[in-house]
């Protein structure tokens, strides 16, 4: 097989299948950098980027769980508000990572990126955390 | 007279900077809070606390010396990529949120 020169290659194309990834791997991802090629490094860092918008993500979450939890001492409830903004933000630092390591794999072996559901269950994590706020001033 | 290249296209990497900056403040904020909050259930755990705010100040610190140090690499056009410090923050957010979770549910149930 004759090999494409650079500039014929469709980018979006894969070179090859990519290998299956065992089931463990899928929950705690390899160091990507051991697949494939370096992307262009661009995208390396708007991932790298991304993984850090969410990762403030759950320290912004665990510093409100915090706060709830250290501030409001007379008000009922402000345990359920606390430990609840404390899972999201332990739920989306575990996933984060992850996000991250895959997204490099898909990148590095020129296959269309993985999807996420993250986006999504961070709006309604932080939709029933809102709830839970509003019950809790209702009640006191 | 303006330059011919830019060896930053995009500001690419002094936005990744930048953001690694931001993140190590949110660590360090989040390091007091969990430094008070677990100090309130146990005094020698508010060193819990403290270990993420010097971390946090530590990847602050590493941010800046290494955008320094890109300059040579990138005007050679070498890629610079940080996997172990992507390692290295993903670990300690998730065992620093898995601490203040689990010392809120104990302080709950004490």
């Amino acid at each position: 097989m004759t090999p494409t020169p650079d500039h014929d290659r469709n980018m979006n194309q894969p070179d090859e299948p990519p290998p299956p990834a065992r089931p463990l791997e899928r929950w705690f991802p390899r160091d990507p950098t051991t697949v494939g090629d370096d992307p262009d490094y661009r995208f390396t860092l708007a991932n790298e980027r991304t993984f850090l918008a969410w990762v403030r993500t759950a320290l912004a979450l665990s510093a409100g769980g915090l706060l709830a939890l250290t501030v409001l001492d007379d008000v009922r409830g402000e345990e359920f508000l606390g430990i609840g903004l404390l899972v999201i933000s332990f739920l989306t630092a575990a996933t984060a990572y992850r996000r991250w390591a895959l997204n490099e794999r898909a990148m590095r072996l020129n296959t269309p990126l993985p999807p996420s559901r993250l986006p999504l269950l961070m709006a309604i994590g932080v939709a029933i955390v809102a709830l839970v706020a509003a019950l809790i001033a209702a009640l006191n | 007279m303006r330059p011919d290249t830019v060896f930053d296209p995009m500001m690419q990497h002094e936005r990744t900077a930048l953001a690694w900056e931001r993140t190590a403040i949110a660590s360090m904020v989040s390091g007091t809070l969990l430094a008070r909050r677990a100090g309130d259930l146990h005094v020698s755990l508010a060193a819990l606390g403290v270990v993420q705010v010097v971390l946090g100040a530590a990847l602050l610190i590493w941010t800046g010396l290494r955008y320094e140090q890109l300059h040579a690499p990138l005007r050679r056009g070498e890629s610079p990529v940080h996997p172990f410090a992507v390692q290295f923050i993903g670990i300690t957010t998730v065992v620093f949120s898995g601490a203040a979770m689990v010392i809120a549910i104990a302080s709950t149930l004490a």
